[in-house]
């Protein structure tokens, strides 16, 4: 009969059984609200790009603006990625031989495009659009950071939907005169009146509708 | 199927014979949405299986959640100007189909075709396009295309290479030169002008070689009938818009001619009520979109029209003075509806001289077209609502008869086919695959390898049209040209290449040999590549004088009033979304019902609900029918308004060699329906007599889309309420008297929210509005949506569980009796109701309205509850109830993946999905407003539905904007609200639809049907 008895140490378990079921849902959940969140996940994302192209050399020391190779920023969705010819308008006089370059000169040669690493990634289910945010006046450093510091670019925000929508709740503070969009280092001067900012054509200002949060801004 | 309640059938309005029985299995499908039957695809694996996929998902699930896929961008080596990264841009070009071409404006994201639009620029267009020219994108990226030169030698098929092809070909065709007895040719039809030159160029060449125009349907006959009546070949030019009084004999010029769209432009543009209206009378013997878009419509057989010609000249010339070249001598049709039919018919073409049209079928004689022609033109109509334009005279059945007699006899040892199918296609009695055989070498340049490629030894891919130089004539004579969208993806050739390298053309390059036949400077070049045809380049039109004509002799057949079996008539027709077949691979067009059986992924035998009761054939079985000495098991479907004892059977079906889709029976894909084509004989191609039909009783499923998604699930009675509401119509006369009669149709008290609901008084309110009077649902609508917004094809046996993902259906309704009802078509996609039920059930929120009134769907936070669509009065809600684009991921598939429309979300297993008002078409123009610092138009977004309408029946724009189209229409008096006392406030308003009856018929019609009409009074009241 004893054969089918527990014996008797078991019965030390059953508290032990107790706390593991009320610790463990509460561990996993919050092992997955942490552990999975995009802020743990996605913030400091730097993968290595096939050529070691500094930011902090060519924004921030060398001033030049975004736009100088992220030239269709203004106009579409995508702010495109610079052509190797782009490259070259610069680098077939300086330092062309440099081996750093070599993927580059190989481009150039075999006509295949620089294999670089998409760094800001969003889901395929989201609709984004860089002229919406900077014909509103919404500079690159508010999603993008200090880009001008950067020898390796990262991602400095979460880019979660909770993230975005933060800012398309309340909107002004992220907003400035569109000619300063591309200075990251631009803080509000203390005078600066709503005029001043760019009008949010088709949203709020003009008919006091802001579609900015509907699903479909982002997702269709 | 139960026997059928006819009286009930009076006045209300059904969608099929089973509704009308009210059979169990129809009971079953209108009170279930979602019909048992979830488990087909689990019989096949066991709950082990189950647990084995559950698991693997969930470990995966967990694996791929942890971080992002590495994902590279690839920018462009040397960016070309003006050239933006995922921007669309659009290029004019053109398609070809049966050698009459029709504009194109073709979408493009970077580099790939995704979307094709009709040019408006385009006389045969209009803006419009046709089903086969929307499914073009899925047939480009169609893995089953031809892919490399393959060579059959010796009986073994292996690979090979264009340069061999063209190692062998200078060498064939180099002892071929200057004579070419042993050559034979077999081309499909085209109006190319650069065909035309190199043709000259192969006579040239090979001045005794053969030369066949092949093309398994068209209108030669039409053609051949303007040289009877006029003695000359020339081609009829149809101008709806001038046609007050329209007669279609077997015809249907809405839908299926090569001119459709153009034709249905003007006819919608003589169908509001508000204007002068016209009255179409059709007389056919299967049910045809132009005769469920007709005020009357006389079901005939196809064999009898002939005779009703003859009658109408008779009541012309003796109650209208019309005076004929010889005297009338009538057909002689017996029957009391025939002659009401005729006699009002003759009044109004009298009464409307230069205002009438006459049109004939494609698969009537050339003695019937000349009569009609002849009819046109002393009727005055000729010059008016009908021109006619020089054209070549063609007898494809004759020229490839005299091939095949060649073959046989053994003359021709080369044989080059571009383009087609003859092995499939060809008349049975031809015997042309033995034939063909006979050939030392038989060349092949074709899109697929099809039934005539496996009979080649060359087998040559072919270049889609969207790869590919070229030209074409639109139906009126306008050029038209072709660019190219992509580069072949296949390394194809084109077939002015291939026509080049035979007759040793200096340009052997697409571009370079049709900018040699277009002869002009740099900038004219690139204007009409811009333009995509040669502005005011159509011939001018030809005066006519109508002549003697030779007595018909009519058979005895042709004027019995009632054929018995083995008397009766079958019909063949090019089918309505495979076309002759060529389209067989196509799942959008398997997957398009046909517009008025709808009927998907098959063909059967349409027989009329009074004959199939004297033959005793229940629907959906299978018969035998015995035809020109030959029989073939098919299945019947009993189709209301079919002509007694008359069939009618489409080609196009039953492909061995088609692919995946259509048909593969190499790879164990069994085909789609049955091939008909060894029926067809070379003496009748398009209707025999004499046939028998030997019911078997054996049940044969047929996917049929008519019953599904019922509009309002409370159960039959509650239906049978309301449907009058759904759909709402008028007389013209009492339109004239009520012009807002469709808004007092219905009548409930004021509604309430129970919470207080939302103004859309500022900014943009985005609304639809579908105009049922214009609408002769064509389903071009639900082919545009399914390019547009990515859906999938789901396959017969999902659809046979009502399973189909199209977001836009046309629900057909019938009313009136089965032997001739009357048709309703309506439009049906997401109404965006302001007071949306789904909305108010979704316990996620996956549903929500946005603040323009879009029914926003939102498929990443959707759980797959299915509740919206439950609870959704319109039933236009879709599940994925599989990953639907599973099969896109295996290598052989990906090129698929470039089909799909980047600015759209692909969606997965288990999420709802929806009509979207195209809101990317939405965001595509605020975005192009901002860039350019301007207001969105009130008409600026065009849906894909609205876009591709060849009726302009679908308008879609800002309610806001009191000038849009829209908002005028919307305040019409015939503008009516679906289900208005569910108090749901749609954004998408319907038009009523107002005949034109002829009075005398509509009194007689009344008279019939008295209690209704008092009904109708009541509402008035």
């Amino acid at each position: 009969m004893s054969l089918f008895q527990f014996p008797r140490w078991t019965d030390k378990l059953r508290p032990l059984l107790g706390v593991t079921l009320l610790v463990a849902p509460a561990y996993v959940t919050a092992l997955f609200y942490f552990g999975a969140s995009p802020e743990t996940l996605a913030v400091g994302y730097a993968p290595e790009q096939p050529i070691p192209f500094s930011h902090a050399l060519h924004a921030g020391e060398l001033g030049m603006d975004c736009r100088y190779c992220h030239t269709t920023v203004e106009e579409a969705s995508h702010a495109a990625i610079p052509s190797t010819s782009v490259c070259l308008n610069c680098h077939e006089r300086i330092v062309p031989e440099s081996p750093l370059l070599a993927p580059l000169q190989e481009s150039k040669q075999t006509g295949k495009p620089v294999p670089w690493v998409r760094v800001h990634d969003l889901p395929d289910y989201v609709y984004f659009d860089h002229s919406a945010h900077v014909l509103s006046g919404v500079s690159c450093v508010e999603c993008h950071g200090r880009v001008d510091r950067m020898d390796v670019v990262k991602q400095v925000e979460s880019l979660s939907m909770a993230w975005c929508l933060d800012c398309h709740r309340d909107p002004e503070p992220a907003r400035r005169p569109r000619e300063f969009v591309t200075e990251l280092d631009w803080t509000a001067p203390k005078d600066l009146s709503p005029d001043d900012l760019p009008a949010r054509r088709l949203v709020k200002d003009e008919n006091g509708l802001d579609p900015m949060e509907d699903c479909s801004t982002c997702h269709r | 199927m139960s026997p059928l309640i006819r009286d009930e059938a009076n006045q209300t309005y059904w969608r099929s014979l089973e509704q009308l029985a009210a059979t169990p299995e129809y009971q079953e499908l209108a009170a279930k949405e979602f019909p048992a039957g979830d488990e087909v695809n689990w019989t096949e694996s066991s709950r082990r299986r189950f647990l084995q996929l559950v698991g693997a998902s969930v470990a995966l699930a967990g694996a791929s959640s942890c971080y992002w896929q590495k994902e590279t961008i690839a920018p462009f080596n040397d960016r070309p100007e003006g050239r933006v990264p995922g921007q669309a841009r659009h290029f004019a070009t053109s398609m070809e189909l049966g050698g009459w071409g029709t504009g194109l404006v073709v979408t493009s994201y970077d580099g790939r075709p995704t979307k094709v639009e009709g040019n408006p620029e385009h006389p045969a267009s209009a803006g419009a396009t046709s089903i086969y020219a929307q499914a073009a994108t899925l047939e480009l990226y169609d893995p089953d295309r031809s892919r490399a030169v393959g060579r059959i030698a010796d009986g073994a098929a292996q690979a090979s290479s264009w340069k061999e092809f063209d190692r062998w070909a200078e060498n064939r065709f180099t002892n071929l030169a200057g004579n070419g007895a042993e050559l034979a040719v077999i081309a499909e039809a085209t109006s190319s002008p650069s065909m035309a030159r190199l043709r000259a160029r192969f006579a040239k060449r090979f001045p005794k070689a053969a030369w066949a125009t092949w093309e398994a349907v068209g209108r030669s006959a039409e053609t051949a009938g303007c040289e009877l009546a006029f003695g000359q070949s020339l081609r009829p030019l149809y101008h709806f818009e001038n046609a007050l009084a329209v007669l279609c004999l077997d015809d249907d010029p809405l839908l299926d001619h090569p001119n459709a769209l153009r034709h249905a432009r003007g006819f919608a543009s003589r169908r509001k009520p508000e204007g002068e209206m016209s009255r179409i009378y059709a007389a056919e013997s299967r049910f045809s979109s132009t005769g469920a878009a007709a005020d009357h419509r006389l079901p005939l057989r196809s064999e009898q029209i002939e005779a009703f010609l003859l009658d109408l000249e008779a009541v012309l010339a003796a109650e209208h003075g019309l005076s004929l070249p010889d005297p009338a001598s009538g057909g002689n049709l017996s029957g009391e509806s025939v002659r009401e039919f005729l006699k009002a018919a003759a009044e109004d073409l009298a009464g409307h001289r230069g205002g009438g049209l006459i049109t004939v079928g494609a698969g009537q004689p050339a003695r019937v077209h000349a009569r009609a022609h002849r009819l046109n033109q002393l009727l005055g109509n000729a010059g008016r609502t009908v021109e006619y334009l020089p054209a070549e005279s063609s007898d494809p059945i004759a020229e490839l008869g005299a091939v095949t007699e060649g073959l046989n006899a053994g003359r021709y040892k080369t044989v080059v086919v571009i383009g087609g199918n003859p092995v499939y296609d060809a008349p049975a009695d031809f015997g042309f695959a033995e034939a063909y055989a006979k050939a030392e070498e038989r060349v092949h340049l074709s899109l697929y390898r099809n039934e005539t490629s496996e009979a080649s030894t060359w087998q040559l891919p072919r270049t889609h049209f969207l790869e590919s130089w070229g030209d074409c004539l639109g139906w009126d004579g306008t050029i038209t040209l072709r660019q190219p969208l992509i580069d072949p993806l296949w390394g194809g050739r084109g077939e002015l290449e291939l026509m080049a390298r035979m007759v040793e053309a200096v340009e052997l390059e697409g571009r370079g040999i049709v900018r040699k036949t277009h002869d002009v400077d740099d900038s004219a070049w690139r204007t009409l590549l811009h333009d995509g045809l040669k502005k005011d380049s159509r011939p001018a039109a030809v005066q006519v004088r109508a002549g003697k004509l030779d007595p018909p002799a009519l058979a005895s057949g042709q004027t019995k009033g009632h054929a018995g079996n083995g008397e009766l008539e079958l019909c063949f027709h090019a089918d309505s979304t495979l076309y002759d077949g060529r389209f067989a691979n196509s799942g959008w067009l398997q997957e398009l019902p046909d517009p008025l059986t709808t009927m998907v992924w098959d063909n059967a035998v349409l027989i009329g609900v009074g004959t199939a009761e004297e033959l005793g054939v229940e629907n959906a079985t299978l018969v035998d029918l015995e035809v020109n000495g030959r029989s073939m098991t098919v299945p019947a479907y009993v189709m209301p308004g079919q002509a007694p004892g008359s069939l009618a059977l489409a080609l196009g079906y039953g492909r061995t060699v088609a692919g995946h889709v259509g048909g593969l029976v190499s790879d164990d894909v069994a085909p789609v329906g049955f091939d008909i084509y060894p029926l067809r004989n070379s003496a009748d191609p398009y209707r025999v007599s004499g046939v028998t039909v030997t019911p078997t009783g054996t049940p044969f499923e047929l996917a049929m889309m008519q019953d599904h998604h019922q509009i309002d699930t409370i159960g039959q009675e509650g239906r049978d309420a309301r449907l009058d509401q759904v759909v709402r119509e008028a007389d013209l006369a009492e339109y004239k008297q009520h012009p807002d009669f469709a808004q007092h149709m219905v009548h409930h008290p004021p509604q309430e929210s129970l919470w207080p609901e939302r103004t859309y008084e500022e900014g943009r309110k985005w609304g639809m509005n579908i105009d049922l009077n214009q609408c002769i649902g064509c389903n071009a609508c639900t082919i545009a949506c399914q390019s547009e917004n990515n859906i999938s094809v789901v396959g017969k046996d999902q659809v046979l569980v009502g399973r189909e993902m199209q977001w836009i259906r046309i629900d057909r309704y019938f009313k009136g009796g089965t032997d001739n009802p009357e048709v309703v078509n309506q439009p049906m996609a997401c109404q965006h109701c302001e007071m949306a039920p789904c909305e108010q059930v979704c316990p996620v929120a996956a549903t929500t309205h946005s603040s323009e009134g879009l029914n926003d769907m939102i498929y990443n936070r959707c759980v797959g509850t299915r509740y919206c669509s439950n609870n959704c009065p319109f039933k236009v809600r879709r599940f994925n109830y599989f990953n639907l684009n599973e099969d896109l991921k295996g290598p052989d598939n990906e090129v698929r993946w470039m089909a799909k429309n980047p600015e759209v979300t692909v969606r997965f297993r288990g999420v709802m999905e929806k009509c979207s008002f195209c809101v990317q078409r939405i965001a595509a123009v605020k975005h192009d407003a901002r860039v350019a610092d301007r207001e969105v138009g009130g008409d600026e977004v065009v849906t894909a539905c609205q876009q591709v309408c060849p009726t302009e029946a679908i308008v879609f724009g800002d309610l806001n904007d009191p000038n849009s189209r829209v908002a005028q229409l919307q305040k019409s008096g015939r503008a009516y609200e679906m289900l208005s006392e569910l108090n749901l406030k749609t954004r998408t308003r319907y038009m009523a639809r107002v005949r034109n009856p002829h009075p005398r018929l509509a009194a007689a019609a009344a008279a019939a049907a008295p209690a209704a009409h008092a009904e109708e009074e009541v509402h008035h009241g």
